[in-house]
């Protein structure tokens, strides 16, 4: 045999010696145990650890929640065993709308539109507290973000089976929230049981607005002093609110304590409707400062702007009924309000907090700015 | 009416045909005799390599590309993962389409389950969209990577909505279909895997072996359903393995976890009562793309005939 091949077949002799060795010693112990794979392998990817605990894991600590749920229509789909409508054996469960796996809860992250971080460190004077109003960075919703919970499974769409409870926007709510008249834990609604919506009787209003309120606020919601609210297209809804609250105790003024207090509820109803339809005027703020305050209005606008946190809507407008409308107002009153918070004599769960990280500088130029916008 | 072939016709037909071993008769007798041999040699192999299991259990089969060796293995000693024998077991899903409302819980639980990257863009299932405008016969398909349905929730990386496009348009029919790894039975994708990082476990799912993945991305490729996708974050092939660290738990996947409408249907074929099972006997259901031949595990309810 030529040399030449000689050395060519030792060649490639050592090359699949060595190519051997390394298979035996790089090859996994476990390779081809089951297959062309390494056998350890899957009892590695089933020992990963589930993160999704399921609806019963929440139950220890809310219990209040849950038992709402397990009673209501998100959860009595299933009651009997029965089908009933397109739900049917889980029923959304806790995980479904509060996305993010409960195994990372409580100990690192609070749960999507969940309250509880917060929990310990305000102090909750108004028991309809809701998610949004919390100031919880993540957890603070815009109006917007709110309806698109519910509205992920119950917007009216092509596509959508006709059992699934559906919702036309344009002919159902308006700007209100679903949570304005939906428990979402137990959604339908218990109409004997609920507070009438705001639905007051304007002309009913006027009489007593003419009497008992023109004093202060203005026939027509205008104040006659800059330290008075002005309430002409305030939102009804926020105003009951406010009647309610100092009927309650829950807010005090000299005045309104009193006055609240010889209101009905209808009759609250009523002004407040008669009010919210009343053009609003822009009374105007010291314009230097205005433009101070425009810079540190960011905050504001998740609430007391047209878009919520979408951002670039209308500032002083807020984005939903609870909320009270800046725009409109007079200045010297929203830095009364501002420095009330501050103080302690006026107490809300999100403006508390908020107002105590103001300067008074701050609280002018805020003041300032929201007297100026455009209030229409 | 009368009959295209009169009777006369097809009398005189058979007579003709009867007579004789024609060659044509003769070919066909041919025929026959092969198939019969190659039927019995067909049986024989089938009876010879059941011998070989020693450990047979009950409706257990042999997994994609395993040799009776493994095949004895994996029955005789089966991976230690706690509490549970993948050979008790048989994995399968339905899919429900006409419950799907298009909600896409599905597609986030399973991004926080699985950490698969947040954006629209990457999943591991997902949701498409079929709509039948007026009078047409094509549908119009989108899912959550369409750029209007990212638009609709304000560009948002971390949520995913169909937007609602077809509000003021006549439909004649829409319907959402639920997607993902359909966990064939002969998966395109392992054939292709030139590592040995993706197989076929022997209760079902088919997985991916991280650490052995070198994300050439043939199998991204190789698998007729776009059901595989590259995590470049992780520089490794991504897919659903039907959340096999929760299904060897005794719980559910997490997208059958959250379906708030009980779209998705899982369980374990072995039982007859399971309601997967009762799922795939109580209703008439189809794979998808069948002509593919790679048997899928995942069966559907409800689908239309542009659904592949």
């Amino acid at each position: 045999m030529p040399k030449h091949i000689v050395r060519l077949l030792a060649l490639i002799a050592i090359i699949a010696t060595i190519a051997l060795f390394a298979k035996s010693f790089f090859r996994a112990d476990s390779f081809y145990q089951y297959g062309h794979y390494r056998g350890n392998a899957v009892a590695e990817i089933a020992s990963k650890i589930p993160k999704l605990q399921g609806s019963a894991s929440c139950q220890s600590c809310h219990k209040e929640v849950y038992e709402q749920w397990t009673t209501g229509i998100h959860r009595k789909a299933t009651k009997d065993n029965q089908i009933q409508g397109v739900v049917y054996k889980y029923g959304p469960g806790c995980e479904v709308c509060h996305t993010g796996p409960a195994g990372n809860h409580p100990a690192k992250t609070p749960m999507p539109l969940s309250i509880e971080d917060k929990i310990t460190t305000i102090t909750h004077l108004n028991p309809q507290l809701h998610v949004a109003n919390i100031p919880g960075r993540k957890l603070l919703l815009s109006p917007d973000d709110m309806r698109g919970v519910c509205l992920n499974c119950h917007e009216k769409m092509v596509g959508r089976p006709d059992e699934q409870k559906q919702i036309d926007l344009d002919t159902h709510s308006g700007k209100e929230l679903c949570v304005k008249c939906h428990n979402p834990h137990s959604p339908k609604i218990n109409f004997a049981a609920m507070q009438t919506v705001n639905n007051g009787d304007a002309e009913a209003g006027k009489k007593l607005a003419t009497t008992i309120c023109a004093s202060c606020h203005g026939a027509e919601g205008k104040s006659i002093t800059p330290a008075f609210p002005n309430l002409a297209g305030q939102h009804a809804d926020f105003m009951v609110d406010s009647i309610n609250a100092f009927k309650a105790g829950a807010r005090k003024s000299d005045m309104m304590s009193g006055i609240a207090a010889t209101l009905s509820d209808a009759d609250a109803r009523n002004v407040a409707a008669y009010f919210s339809r009343a053009n609003c005027t822009v009374t105007g703020g010291d314009k230097a400062k205005a433009e101070l305050g425009k810079a540190k209005a960011a905050n504001c606008a998740a609430c007391h702007g047209a878009k919520g946190l979408r951002g670039n809507g209308a500032p002083g407008i807020s984005g939903g009924p609870m909320w009270p409308n800046l725009a409109g107002q007079n200045a010297e009153y929203l830095a009364n309000a501002l420095k009330m918070f501050q103080d302690g004599t006026r107490n809300h769960a999100v403006m508390t907090t908020l107002a105590k990280a103001l300067t008074a500088e701050d609280i002018d130029q805020l003041a300032a700015y929201f007297a100026s916008v455009s209030c229409k | 009416m009368k009959p295209l072939i009169s009777e006369e016709t097809v009398t005189t037909l058979k007579t003709k045909a009867e007579p004789a071993l024609t060659r044509r008769n003769f070919l066909g007798l041919l025929g026959k005799g092969v198939a019969m041999a190659g039927a019995v040699i067909g049986a024989g192999r089938a009876v010879s390599s059941e011998s070989v299991g020693v450990h047979e259990v009950v409706g257990a089969k042999r997994a994609f590309q395993q040799n009776d060796e493994q095949y004895a293995e994996s029955v005789r000693n089966p991976p230690k993962i706690p509490n549970y024998n993948w050979n008790d077991r048989q994995w399968a899903m339905g899919v429900d389409t006409d419950r799907c409302i298009g909600c896409l819980r599905c597609m986030e639980a399973c991004k926080m389950e699985n950490s698969v990257q947040m954006d629209a863009n990457h999943y591991r299932t997902w949701v498409e969209r079929y709509v039948y405008l007026e009078g047409s016969n094509n549908a119009i398909v989108d899912s959550q990577t369409d750029p209007k349905n990212i638009e609709n929730v304000g560009g948002s990386e971390t949520k995913f909505r169909f937007d609602n496009r077809y509000k003021n348009v006549k439909v004649d029919k829409a319907f959402f279909v639920p997607k993902l790894c359909n966990q064939c039975e002969h998966p395109s994708c392992v054939q292709v895997c030139p590592t040995g990082a993706t197989f076929k476990a022997k209760d079902g799912p088919v997985l991916i072996d991280t650490t052995y993945c070198i994300g050439c991305q043939y199998c991204v490729q190789a698998c007729p359903y776009g059901a595989r996708s590259f995590n470049e974050a992780r520089g490794t092939a991504e897919k659903c393995n039907w959340c096999y660290h929760r299904i060897t738990k005794g719980l559910n996947p997490a997208c059958v976890e959250v379906c708030p409408t009980g779209t998705r249907i899982f369980g374990d074929r072995s039982d007859p009562q399971s309601p997967v099972s009762l799922f795939i006997r109580n209703n008439h259901v189809q794979v998808l793309k069948p002509e593919m031949g790679n048997a899928p595990n995942v069966f559907y309810k409800g689908t239309d005939k542009e659904v592949v």
